[in-house]
Formats: C-alpha cells, structure tokens, sequence
C-alpha cells in the first residue's frame, strides 16, 4: 500500500477502512501516531482559512507544513496551540497514557508541548529572566533550570546576552529566543512556525542543524514554513497546504515520484496562435477531465485545470490519474485534438523532480488571501 | 499509605498552583519599575498636600481632630487608586493578544492561572502603593496630634482595598476585550474619571431623590466619609440639598457602610466572571 495520503482519498473513506489504514500504517512505521488532525477546518465569516485537513503525525518524525503565504500554515499551529477555535474536526494529541487525546479536554495528562509561533514577543525582561518564568511555569525541574538555560543561551549563542533585556535584541535574535523556549523544557513534540523568518543565512543553517539534532534525541517536530528548500532537507514527511487544504502529504522521494509519474509533456512543432491558447486549454480540460489528478490540479496555475500550456517551449504539461493505462487514452486524445493544424513532437513522463517548480508556481500564482495564515 | 496520599494530593496542589505563583512572582519583577514610580508618587503627594502646607505656611492651622486630617489628605486616593488600576491591570489580558505572548509559551497550561497569577501580581503592588500612601499619612498624623491612629483610619483602608479591587476589576474587564494596553488605559481612566461623573450629574438632576448607588464614584466617598465620628445612619442625614433660584439640587454625601461593600464586590464579581467569559472566547 502506497505511504501517500491524500485528503481527497481520505475523505472517500469510512470509518472502518480509516481504522484499518491507521493499523496499516502504524504497522509499517512501527510508530505511535502522537498528534492527528482530524477533518480540521476553520472559518473565518464566509473564508475558509483551513479546509478539512487531515494529518497524523508519527512519533519521531519531523512533519514539514509547506505552503505559500496565506496558505492555511499560521491559522492550522495557531488551533493546535489553541489560540484559535477550530469550526470544526479534531484536534488529538498524545496523553501520557499513550492514548490520543482531545485537545479540548483537559491539558494536564497531555505530553509536553513545545511551541514557536511566528514572530514571537517578549516581555521586557532579561533573556534570563524570561526564561527561568517559562521554565518554571512548566514545572522544570528547579536544580536544572540555570544548567538548560545556559546551554541553550550557549547553542544558540545568545549567552553573552543572557542578562540583557529582550527588546534589545534583534529580530533574528528574538526568533532565536523564540525557539529556545519552545525546546526549554524538553518537550515531547515541538511546533515550530516559520523558524527561519528573520534568520541570516548562517543563523537558518544553525536551525537546520538544531533540528536535526533534535531529531536525534527523538522528537517528534512539525515545522510550518513557506520555503520548501529550507525544510524539505530536515523533514521526513511534507504537508503541502494551499488555499486552506492538503494538497499533498508524503515522504519528499515518494511526493517527488508521485509528481513525476502523474505529469505528462506534450509539446507542439507549431506554437499555438494567442487567441486559441484558452480555448484549446478549455476544450482539452474537458476531454481529459475523467483522467484528471483532483490532488495536483490544486497546485497548478490555473486552479480549474489540469492542463498547462507553455508558449515559449510550445508545451502542454499535464497532470493525471498516473495510471499507465490512461497515458495510452490522454495521447489519442491529443493526437485527435492537434492532427489537422499541429503535430505532437513529443510526448513523455518529467525526467527530473518538480516538486520545487510545482510549489513555486503555488507561491507565485497564488493570490494573498485575507485572514489566513 | 495514608502518608503517601496525603503527599500525591499535595503534589497535585502544588503542580496546580506552580503556574499562579511564578506567574505571579514574574508579575512582581515585571511591573517593579511602575511601582516604585506611584509609591513615589503616592508618597509624594501626601507629603505634598498634607505635610507642606502646614509646616511652610504658619497661618494654616491643622484640621481640628485627626480624623479630620485623615479625611482631608485622602481626597487623592480615589485619583491613585484610578490611575493605578488603569496602568497596572489595562495589560492584564489585552497585551498578550497583542504582543502575540504569554499563553503561546503554554499552550497546554490553564490559561486563566497565568491571568489569575498576573492579577494577584498587579494587586499586590497595587495593594503595596495604597498601604503606602495610607502609612505615610497615618505617621503624619501621629506626628501632628500624636497617637493613637483613629480606628476608623483601619476601616477607611480596608474599604480603599475594597475599592481598588473594583476598580482593578472593571480595567480587567476592558482589557479582555480592547485591543490594545493603551486603549484600555485611556478608554477606563475616560469611563472612571469623566464619564462616570457626567452620568452621576446627570442621574441626580433628572432625578434628584434617587442615589446613584451603581456609582464607583459615590460609592467611594466612604473612604474618606467612614472617618466622620457620627457617621450618617438616616437617609436623610447621606445627602445635603442645595437651592438656588429655582434650581435644586441634591449632593450625596456619602453611600452606606452596607451598600458600598455590596457594591464594589458586585463589580468585581460581575466584571471577573464577563472578563473570564471573553476571554475563553477570544482569539488570537
């Protein structure tokens, strides 16, 4: 059974067969499932910030939410740190039982919680200070409180500053900050928003190398960023979100591959002329509608097709079911469609991984929607 | 075993409460700089209106009894106490929605420990602003007629303390819902000062037989009113009807004992249970 859960998939499923993929997957991985999202969706008025997300997150794993600005990422870290209402679905966390828990229920049985929410304040209070009232809110243990914070301060190399005020601090260093107290008292699942924002490019490698070191020390990590290279090289799994909803959700070799297989190029010894260019897309679109890929059309330019045209490469790219024998139909169709004034020069499967290209399209066609995050 | 369940439920106590009190401790450390600023202030202006007038100008004769004095020099507690309230609290639960702090860190904390710590640490300065004004007062008056201190001095601050929670409250209130620390600041110090006056004027020219005992304001006059030897016991004895050509009109003097507790706890009670409400439905 293919790893890859798309939402679209999930949500044709019932309870039973959910149930059954659960034990699937848990067989496979081996692994608690210590957080899931379940149908989650919030609502803004009539905005749907986040639509229907369903997400498990397995114990040791580091989950990467990817998506552009506006895509959902804030609003979805902002429910499960409870700083906002779901409309509706689930929010479960692992109890220390071992149990998936509400989050709406009580907290105090929940396994520990590590948060960075984007941007990040602080009172204005030394570093120190700040971090001795969060570490001891939480009830880390008192005699050891000083020994993390220094080591801390000393890994983020913030020690010189460990006795200065934070609003004194720069950006980077307030982000720094932000991501030392989230990992102050050693929790069980870290959720990081945008870690990187205002980090320098030295600073954004220290992060990468924190969470890995993180990883080692088995840690379950769920990072929200807009930049999928920044990311993709730490996480075992990456939620692509865009206009609310997962679009895609697997291992960045099996998404890469799945991407690949499901893109089909057709390119034209003839450009097509300006004024056929739309209507030739529409009359394709609706030829190769029942081949259509519902998960990558989302991702695509044009969000109502699965088909693209390129005019400079005098290429149509298409994205499909993936299944060997519609490649044989969608090709009969073009060769149909382009025998009178065009010839199909060639017809193939990417070569190479667009997992970039796919979500940089997203970041630049997609346009910034108010309230979401 | 006993012993062991006894130690398990203290435990359990003490996890409950380790948030309200480092919160609480961290509220102390974080708002020091404004407390020494209104203990300054607070001893200061009785220095200023209660010492000074009467060591410097030698025409100035003392009021005739210590409680007169008392009763004098604390015309600006009502002012302190506003102004207090409104720095001190207008941050409690606005500023973390805000500055995007606070209940982030913990998200699986109770977050109304952390506001119940952050309102014991604002009460408590506030508390230590009030006694000082109180202590300085009180030794001026020792200093001028000699001891004992009036015990009706006592009651007048344990009804300071009453008042400056309500008024703690109704900022607490606001902050729940405003937008911003300065917002509250000014929207409340507007509301207690100016607002709650017009209205009280209003009320007693519209209707000049009704008491305004909704009123912080009237209410509060028993601060200084409960030093008064023969303290009103009549209706007719709390107010002073003034005419002038045909106009009439009515001062209340001061509320009673009985009325103005009941009032500001219904302040606070009624103003902690709305804010608590907000605040479980805001968002950030």
């Amino acid at each position: 059974m293919s790893k890859t859960i798309m939402e679209t998939d999930k949500l044709d499923m019932n309870a039973g067969e959910k149930s059954s993929i659960e034990q699937i997957e848990k067989a496979e991985t081996g692994l608690k499932i210590v957080m899931r999202l379940e149908n989650l969706t919030k609502k803004f008025g009539s905005f749907v910030a986040v639509n229907n997300i369903n997400i498990e997150v397995h114990e040791g794993e580091t989950i990467g939410l990817v998506g552009p600005n506006g895509a959902g990422k804030t609003t979805t870290i902002k429910m499960i740190a409870k700083l906002l209402r779901p409309t509706s679905g689930k929010i479960l966390v692992l109890n220390k039982a071992g149990k998936l828990q509400s989050l709406n229920g009580d907290h105090k049985d929940l396994v520990k919680f590590g948060f960075l929410i984007d941007q990040p304040f602080f009172y204005d209070m030394t570093a120190y200070q700040i971090l001795r009232y969060f570490a001891r809110s939480q009830n880390y243990p008192k005699e050891k409180i000083n020994a993390r914070i220094d080591e801390l301060l000393k890994l983020f190399k913030l020690i010189d500053w460990k006795h200065e005020k934070v609003n004194t601090f720069s950006k980077g260093m307030r982000q720094k900050m932000g991501i030392i107290q989230s990992i102050l008292v050693d929790p069980q699942i870290i959720i990081l928003d945008e870690p990187q924002t205002g980090l320098d490019p030295k600073a954004r490698i220290e992060i990468r190398a924190t969470i890995r070191e993180l990883q080692k020390l088995g840690k379950t990590i769920f990072v929200a960023s807009h930049m999928l290279h920044e990311i993709s090289e730490v996480c075992d799994k990456i939620a692509l979100i865009n206009n609310g909803r997962i679009v895609a959700f697997d291992t960045i070799e099996n998404l890469e591959k799945n991407l690949k297989e499901k893109e089909l190029n057709c390119q034209l010894l003839y450009p097509l002329p300006a004024n056929e260019i739309e209507s030739t897309i529409n009359r394709i679109n609706e030829k190769l509608k029942k081949y259509a890929n519902h998960h990558i059309e989302v991702a695509t330019a044009e969000h109502n097709h699965s088909v693209k045209y390129d005019p400079k490469k005098q290429n149509f790219t298409i994205y499909y079911n993936g299944k060997k024998e519609s490649r044989g139909e969608i090709l009969e169709i073009l060769m149909s469609e382009f025998k009178s004034n065009n010839k199909i020069i060639s017809f193939s499967q990417p070569k190479t991984s667009k997992l970039e290209q796919i979500y940089l399209e997203m970041i630049l066609d997609d346009q910034p929607r108010e309230g979401g995050g | 075993m006993q012993i062991l369940e006894k130690n398990e439920k203290y435990e359990q106590l003490y996890l409950a409460a380790l948030p309200i009190v480092t919160t609480y401790i961290f509220e102390l450390k974080k708002q020091w700089k404004k407390f020494v600023i209104f203990m300054t202030m607070a001893i200061s202006f009785v220095i200023l209106l209660s010492y000074l007038p009467y060591a410097l100008i030698p025409d100035n004769p003392l009021p005739d009894t210590q409680a007169d004095y008392f009763q004098s020099g604390l015309n600006f507690i009502i002012l302190l106490t506003i102004f207090g309230a409104c720095f001190f609290f207008s941050g409690i639960i606005c500023s973390e929605y805000s500055d995007k702090t606070g209940f982030i860190t913990f998200p699986i904390i109770n977050k109304y420990k952390l506001v119940v710590g952050k309102y014991l640490g604002a009460l408590t300065l506030m508390i230590g602003v009030i006694t000082a004004f109180y202590i300085t007062l009180g030794v001026l008056g020792i200093y001028w007629y000699g001891g004992p201190i009036n015990y009706r001095y006592y009651y007048s601050f344990g009804i300071a303390l009453l008042y400056l929670i309500a008024v703690s409250s109704f900022v607490t209130f606001f902050s729940s819902f405003m937008k911003s620390v300065n917002m509250t600041i000014v929207t409340t110090i507007m509301l207690l000062l100016i607002a709650n006056m017009i209205i009280d004027s209003l009320v007693i020219l519209l209707y000049p037989e009704f008491e305004p005992i909704y009123s912080l304001n009237h209410n509060s006059e028993l601060i200084s009113y409960i030093l008064v030897e023969d303290f009103p016991t009549k209706l007719e004895d709390r107010y002073e009807d003034f005419e002038f050509r045909n106009f009439r009109r009515r001062i209340w003097l001061t509320p009673t004992i009985e009325g103005a507790i009941t009032i500001f706890l219904l302040y606070t009670v009624i103003c902690l249970i709305v804010a608590a409400f907000i605040f479980k439905r805001r968002q950030l």
